[in-house]
């Protein structure tokens, strides 16, 4: 396999089609554009590559990019415990495991709600920007980056999930109660869009370039 | 340049490769983008349908049975994975609430459905055309269905709440911890490019047996 790398050539210069969904290679035989070509074996439509790949990923991420800034600005909890209660953000949320001396949920919820969303938007705007200015370096570790952001993206759900089964749990009438807040929709949206970002974003696109 | 017939593409970086019969555990990776393409999985059709067939038995209690109690100031509390979305619901969060359902327990059931039904047909070799479709469906679902993450988010609940309450874990805790481990299994036993081949060769001898 390794003869191959010297003398590159990918399948859209040979003429063949990936099909996105069941990954079977297929000689196009389209010409123009508004022909399709359709999967023999899964029948979905073919493309050389994802359409509007970059216009969609570039939307997403500037959404995620604008709807962040409300996730962790805004409280996310508001915890009541015996008559006083509190709204509290994300990093507040942090903050109280390091003083609790909870030092590694502490740094899962960090990593869940906080790096992984700023790596994710930061690192898919890199890949973005270097394709348009046609960055030819680094491509593999890029390429890597990019599966990396697509494999981690989902776990940023955690914050929400622990939010959700706090407010369900821990609820004994008047005396304790938690609930959710604002910012909890907004940081839903985040993970949202950041993840469609990643879906929508077609990898074989930085090796063109 | 002489390619092997049929070659195939890496999905990572559209380089063109000659096609590779894997040995047996042998796992290829694109020489260019390191993408992992093929890794030989055994009896992947059988594994899917036992792990997904004890995870469907153990769905519905999962969702609906309380997951544990807290007891606090003499009061009791119990919450099933069902509660959790419909107190998002009920605070107003409809976004989130929505969402919850959606990753919690819809996508996880229609995945672990589709993989039941898909790898009993294939057992059967029982074909019918929405098969397809249906493992296409499977591929576009896979990242949204979070149970596993769920089960982590559980987890910190529990350590964030040990020293305000007392928790007495329920029936529907361990379904669920078991519904998490069958679908991570399920999922690490699913072997997409053998599924495929399978339908492929369902398709081929439908083939022929019209042509004859």
């Amino acid at each position: 396999m390794n003869s191959n790398t010297e003398t590159v050539q990918t399948a859209m210069a040979a003429g063949y089609m990936l099909c996105h969904d069941c990954g079977k290679l297929i000689q196009a035989t389209i010409t123009g554009a508004g022909e399709r070509q359709v999967c023999p074996r899964c029948h979905s439509t073919l493309h050389f590559r994802f359409p509007n790949s970059i216009t969609k990923s570039w939307a997403l991420i500037i959404c995620a990019a604008i709807l962040i800034i409300p996730a962790n600005v805004l409280p996310i909890m508001y915890v009541d415990f015996l008559g006083t209660g509190s709204y509290s953000t994300i990093m507040d949320g942090i903050i109280y495991f390091f003083h609790s001396g909870e030092y590694g949920i502490g740094l899962i919820i960090f990593f869940a709600s906080v790096l992984v969303p700023v790596f994710k938007i930061i690192g898919m705007t890199m890949i973005l920007l270097s394709i348009h200015f046609k960055w030819k370096s680094w491509l593999r570790h890029k390429a890597i980056m990019f599966r990396v952001i697509q494999f981690i993206g989902r776990w940023s759900m955690l914050d929400i999930f622990v939010i959700a089964v706090m407010s369900a749990l821990l609820h004994f009438g008047v005396l304790t109660s938690t609930e959710a807040a604002p910012a909890a929709s907004y940081f839903t949206a985040v993970v949202v869009c950041s993840m469609f970002a990643a879906t929508a974003f077609d990898p074989r696109l930085l090796w063109d370039a | 340049m002489n390619i092997g017939s049929p070659p195939i593409a890496c999905p990572g970086c559209d380089l063109l490769l000659k096609n590779i019969v894997p040995q047996k555990g042998q796992k290829i990776s694109c020489p260019r983008c390191n993408t992992l393409l093929y890794k030989d999985k055994n009896n992947s059709v059988t594994k899917v349908l036992a792990i997904s067939s004890s995870g469907l038995m153990v769905f519905i209690p999962a969702i609906f049975l309380p997951l544990m109690t807290l007891s606090s100031f003499g009061l009791h509390q119990k919450g099933s994975i069902y509660d959790t979305f419909v107190t998002f619901y009920k605070q107003g969060f409809f976004f989130v609430a929505i969402m919850l359902f959606l990753t919690s327990i819809f996508f996880p059931l229609l995945k672990i459905s589709l993989l039941f039904s898909i790898s009993l047909l294939l057992k059967i070799r029982w074909y019918s055309p929405g098969l397809p479709y249906l493992l296409r469906f499977v591929h576009h679902l896979d990242e949204w269905a979070m149970s596993e993450i769920y089960l982590l988010g559980i987890f910190i609940t529990i350590i964030k709440v040990y020293n305000m309450a007392e928790i007495h874990f329920d029936t529907g805790f361990f379904c669920f911890l078991f519904l998490v481990l069958s679908t991570i299994s399920s999922s690490s036993a699913f072997d997409h490019h053998r599924f495929w081949h399978e339908i492929e060769s369902m398709q081929q001898s439908i083939k022929l047996k019209k042509t004859k």
